[in-house]
C-alpha cells in the first residue's frame, strides 16, 4: 500500500514538473516581452510592415476637419485611435498642402480646402510623443510585459521620423512648395482646438514650384 | 478490511468537503462582495483622493469597501493582502508600492482566486493581475517635456527629482522627460535624485542640491507634491521668480500655483477615471465577465497657463 501511494506520489510530480516545464506562446509576444527587449529593432519591422500601410490608408485631412467642425463626435468615432480612455485622440491623416512658412521648429502649411480658423503645421523639431505608434490602430499594449518597452518603440519611431524622413525634406522645402504628407495628429476630444493642429510626418515629398 | 476503512473514510471526507462547500457557497451568495482598496500610501492626498474615489464607486455598486494603507512598504502591502485574503474580500483594487516587488502579492491573490485591479500603478506581469489602469505617464511626460524645451529656449541648466525607484511610473515620466530634452545639448541636468513622490523629502533634496549649485533655470519634479516641496526650496532660496518648477498630477495646490504662475505645468491625471474604472471591473468580474484588457492605459494632459482654466483638481471641469 505504501509503495502505491509513493508511487502516486512519484507520478503527480512528475506531471507537475512536466506541466510547469513547457508552454506554448506567440514568438511576437516573445519578442516583444523579453528583459533585453530591441525596441530599435521592434520599431524597425513596425514602420515598414504595419505603420506606414496604415499612414498610407489615412483620412484625408482636409474632408476630417470639414467633418471634425461639423459632426466632430462622428469624426472621431469613425478615424481615431487611442489605446485607453481619455480625450486624447490620435489620427492617421494624409493630404497635400501648400508651404506657407518654414520656420524653426514647424513648416507651417495651408490645404487647399481648410476650414477658417484653422492653423496647421508640420513638426520638423518636436519629434516626439506617442501619436504615430498609437494613430496607427496597428499595435497592441498587452503583447508588452511592461509599458517602459512599449513606450520604447514611440521614442524608436521617433527616431526613424527625426533621422530619415526630415532632413532631406528641411534640406529642400521652400515657401510655396507643394507638400505631400502623411502623418498623425492629436486633439483632445473634449477640448477641441484647431488653432495649433501639429502633423508628426511618417512620409514628406516637396514638389518644387 | 484495510481498504474498505480507507475507501469509506474517504467518501466521508468527500461527503463533509462537499457539504460544506455547499454552506459556503451559499453564505457567499447571501452576502454581498467585499472590495478591499490597497494603496501604496494615504500620506499623499492624490493617493487619498484615488482611494476615496475606488470605495465611493465600490460602495455605490452595492459592495461593502475598506482602504488599507501600505505606507510605501512592501512588507506592509503583503500584511495587507494576507489580511484582505483571510478576511474573504472578493476583490482587490491595487496600488501597488513596487512594480517588482507587488508580484508576489497579486500572483498569491490570483492563487485564492481573488481578482486584482491595478490602479495607476502597474507590476512587472502581464498575467498576475487582472486588469492594469494606468495612467499613460510617458505620453503625459513627453508634452511636459516639449513645454520645459520651449520654456527655457532649448538651453540652461535643470534638477529632476524622481519618485520611488522602484515605481515604473518614476522611470516611464522620466523616459518619456528625457525623450525629449537629451535632444538639446544645451540643456544640462546638474542634478538627478530621487524624493520618493514624497513633498518634505523633495525640499529637502532641492536644499541640498542648490547649495552645489545655485546657478539652476528649472526643476522638473516627477509629481505634484514634490513640485510643492521644490518650490517650497527655491521661496526659502529666495529663487521662485527665477527658477521654472514642472510636476506631474493634477493636484489641487498646483493646479492652483499654475494659476497664481507659481508652477508653469503639469500633467493633469485623472484618478478618479481610473478608480471608477477598477471598482466597475470589479463589479463585472462578479457578474461573470473575464476578459479584462491587461493594460489599459488612460491619457494624461497638459496643463499650462493658457490652459489652466479647463480644468480643477484631479481632472477636468464638468
Amino acid at each position: 500500500m505504501n509503495k502505491l501511494w509513493q508511487k502516486g506520489v512519484l507520478g503527480v510530480l512528475i506531471l507537475l514538473v512536466a506541466y510547469n516545464s513547457v508552454y506554448f506562446k506567440k514568438l511576437d509576444e516573445v519578442k516583444a516581452t523579453t528583459a533585453g527587449f530591441d525596441g530599435a529593432a521592434y520599431a524597425t519591422t513596425f514602420w515598414s510592415e504595419k505603420l506606414t500601410p496604415a499612414m498610407e490608408k489615412g483620412v484625408d485631412l482636409s474632408a476630417l476637419l470639414q467633418q471634425l467642425q461639423t459632426n466632430p463626435d462622428q469624426a472621431f468615432a469613425t478615424h481615431s485611435h487611442a489605446l485607453g480612455i481619455g480625450n486624447i485622440k490620435y489620427f492617421p491623416v494624409k493630404g497635400v498642402a501648400t508651404v506657407k512658412n518654414v520656420r524653426e521648429n514647424e513648416v507651417q502649411v495651408a490645404l487647399d480646402a481648410q476650414p477658417a480658423g484653422t492653423e496647421l503645421t508640420i513638426a520638423t523639431e518636436y519629434i516626439f510623443g506617442n501619436a504615430v505608434r498609437d494613430a496607427s490602430g496597428q499595435i497592441d499594449i498587452n503583447a508588452f510585459t511592461n509599458t517602459m518597452d512599449f513606450n520604447t518603440v514611440s521614442a524608436e519611431l521617433n527616431n526613424i521620423i527625426r533621422t530619415k524622413v526630415i532632413p532631406p525634406f528641411k534640406g529642400q522645402v521652400k515657401t510655396g512648395d507643394r507638400v505631400e504628407f502623411t502623418g498623425a495628429i492629436e486633439l483632445n476630444q473634449k477640448y477641441l482646438n484647431f488653432s495649433s493642429i501639429e502633423i508628426i510626418p511618417v512620409s514628406l515629398s516637396v514638389e518644387k514650384q | 478490511m484495510f481498504k474498505q476503512n480507507t475507501i469509506s473514510s474517504l467518501l466521508l471526507c468527500a461527503v463533509f468537503a462537499l457539504a460544506l462547500f455547499g454552506c459556503k457557497t451559499k453564505e457567499k451568495k447571501e452576502e454581498a462582495n467585499k472590495v478591499a482598496i490597497i494603496v501604496s500610501t494615504l500620506n499623499n492626498p492624490w493617493f487619498v483622493f484615488l482611494a476615496e474615489q475606488a470605495k465611493e464607486k465600490a460602495n455605490e455598486l452595492g459592495y461593502e469597501a475598506k482602504i488599507f494603507d501600505s505606507q510605501n512598504n512592501t512588507a506592509q502591502e503583503t500584511d495587507h493582502f494576507e489580511n484582505a485574503l483571510a478576511s474573504g474580500y472578493d476583490a482587490i483594487l491595487f496600488n501597488p508600492t513596487d512594480a517588482d516587488g507587488s508580484i508576489v502579492n497579486v500572483k498569491n491573490a490570483k492563487i485564492a482566486g481573488v481578482p486584482v485591479f491595478c490602479m495607476d500603478r502597474e507590476v512587472n506581469d502581464p498575467d498576475a493581475a487582472t486588469s492594469q489602469i494606468l495612467s499613460d505617464s510617458y505620453s503625459g511626460s513627453v508634452s511636459i517635456a516639449k513645454k520645459f524645451v520651449e520654456s527655457l529656449n532649448k538651453k540652461g541648466n535643470y534638477v529632476e527629482i524622481l519618485g520611488m525607484v522602484g515605481d515604473n511610473n518614476t522611470w516611464n515620466r522620466s523616459r518619456g522627460f528625457h525623450s525629449v530634452v537629451d535632444h538639446y545639448p544645451d540643456l544640462k541636468m546638474v542634478a538627478q535624485q530621487s524624493a520618493d513622490f514624497d513633498r518634505n523629502k523633495a525640499m529637502e533634496v532641492l536644499e541640498s542640491v542648490l547649495q552645489a549649485n545655485p546657478d539652476i533655470d528649472a526643476v522638473f519634479c516627477g509629481n505634484d507634491a514634490m513640485a510643492m516641496g521644490a518650490y517650497q526650496a527655491l521661496v526659502a532660496a529666495g529663487k521662485a521668480d527665477k527658477v521654472k518648477v514642472f510636476g506631474f498630477d493634477g493636484a489641487e495646490d498646483v493646479v492652483n500655483s499654475i494659476q497664481d504662475g507659481k508652477i508653469v505645468a503639469t500633467g493633469m491625471q485623472f484618478p478618479a477615471v481610473m478608480a471608477q474604472t477598477a471598482a466597475t471591473f470589479a463589479d463585472e468580474y462578479f457578474k461573470g465577465k473575464r476578459d479584462f484588457p491587461k493594460k489599459m492605459p488612460v491619457a494624461v494632459e497638459l496643463v499650462t497657463s493658457k490652459n489652466v482654466g479647463n480644468y480643477v483638481a484631479y481632472g477636468a471641469k464638468k
